[in-house]
């Protein structure tokens, strides 16, 4: 029996930010982001009836985006033709230069801080989705967007006060859910 | 007198409210001293401002972004109309 349901009407509500900051670090350009998150909502759509309920609802959208991202590169380096090969050097005395360069990379380090930044936010959207909606979208606007409190106020009319709260509950909610990895 | 009406000492539930606004720059000075001399007194406070102050740091770092409005209501819209081609 099927465990999770598919809603596809909450679909962009409950993942988009997911599936954005999910591929933004991987194609690195936000046009093309947008392009793949929309295919993998359509090709969710037409294969909604594949859909066993064992995973859940996040978890299948972003196994069917991973297939929209290596296709994405196949048909970009299909469109160059052939494989980019960069020899940077052109004498025989610099063969021993080489290696050192490439163990010493500079890059490592930030390419690792990025993959572990990108897990970071990856663990925050998770947890920010055991808020309830409403508390999720006005704690993203507040904290991510860097929204102002009144314009927030205006659009879910509601009072700074309850603003405040579900600001509050949420920070408690997300601290506690990053506890056991990240604190 | 100049602190006639400004009364230093608030409650654990007022501090936590002053933490909040902290993290977003939101707090008046006024509100900064009473939060700081609450936390000197309190170490309930003292470790909610910590792990709060935390959790500013770890959101920064993760560089979270979202998606534009108009990118979500132009997905909602396809799929809405995906929808509908398949019901009718």
């Amino acid at each position: 029996m099927p465990v999770h349901n598919l809603d596809p009407t909450k679909w962009v509500d409950k993942y988009s930010d997911y599936l954005f900051n999910y591929t933004i670090v991987r194609v690195n350009d936000r046009e093309i982001a947008n392009d793949l998150i929309s295919e993998t909502f359509l090709a969710g759509l037409k294969s909604k009836k594949n859909f066993k309920g064992e995973a859940s609802e996040r978890t299948w959208l972003i196994s069917i985006l991973k297939r929209k991202i290596i296709d994405y590169y196949r048909r970009i380096n299909s469109k160059k033709g052939k494989a980019e090969v960069h020899i940077n050097y052109s004498d025989d005395y610099s063969d021993g230069e080489w290696l050192e360069e490439q163990v010493a990379d500079a890059s490592d380090r930030n390419a690792e801080d990025e993959m572990e930044n990108t897990e970071l936010g990856m663990a925050i959207l998770e947890c920010l989705d055991q808020l309830n909606e409403k508390q999720a979208a006005i704690f993203k606007m507040k904290t991510i967007d860097g929204a102002d409190t009144e314009v927030i106020c205006n659009e879910f009319n509601i009072t700074p006060s309850n603003l405040w709260v579900i600001i509050h509950r949420s920070r408690v909610a997300l601290a506690e859910c990053m506890q056991k990895n990240w604190f | 007198m100049m602190f006639r009406n400004f009364s230093f000492l608030i409650d654990c539930s007022r501090a936590e409210n002053c933490c909040d606004k902290a993290q977003y720059k939101e707090l008046s000075k006024a509100n900064k001293i009473r939060l700081l001399l609450h936390i000197a007194m309190c170490r309930r406070c003292k470790k909610y401002t910590t792990r709060n102050t935390r959790l500013t740091k770890l959101i920064k770092k993760s560089n979270l972004k979202s998606c534009s409005k108009v990118d979500k209501q132009v997905w909602k819209e396809r799929i809405r109309e995906e929808m509908a081609k398949k019901e009718s």
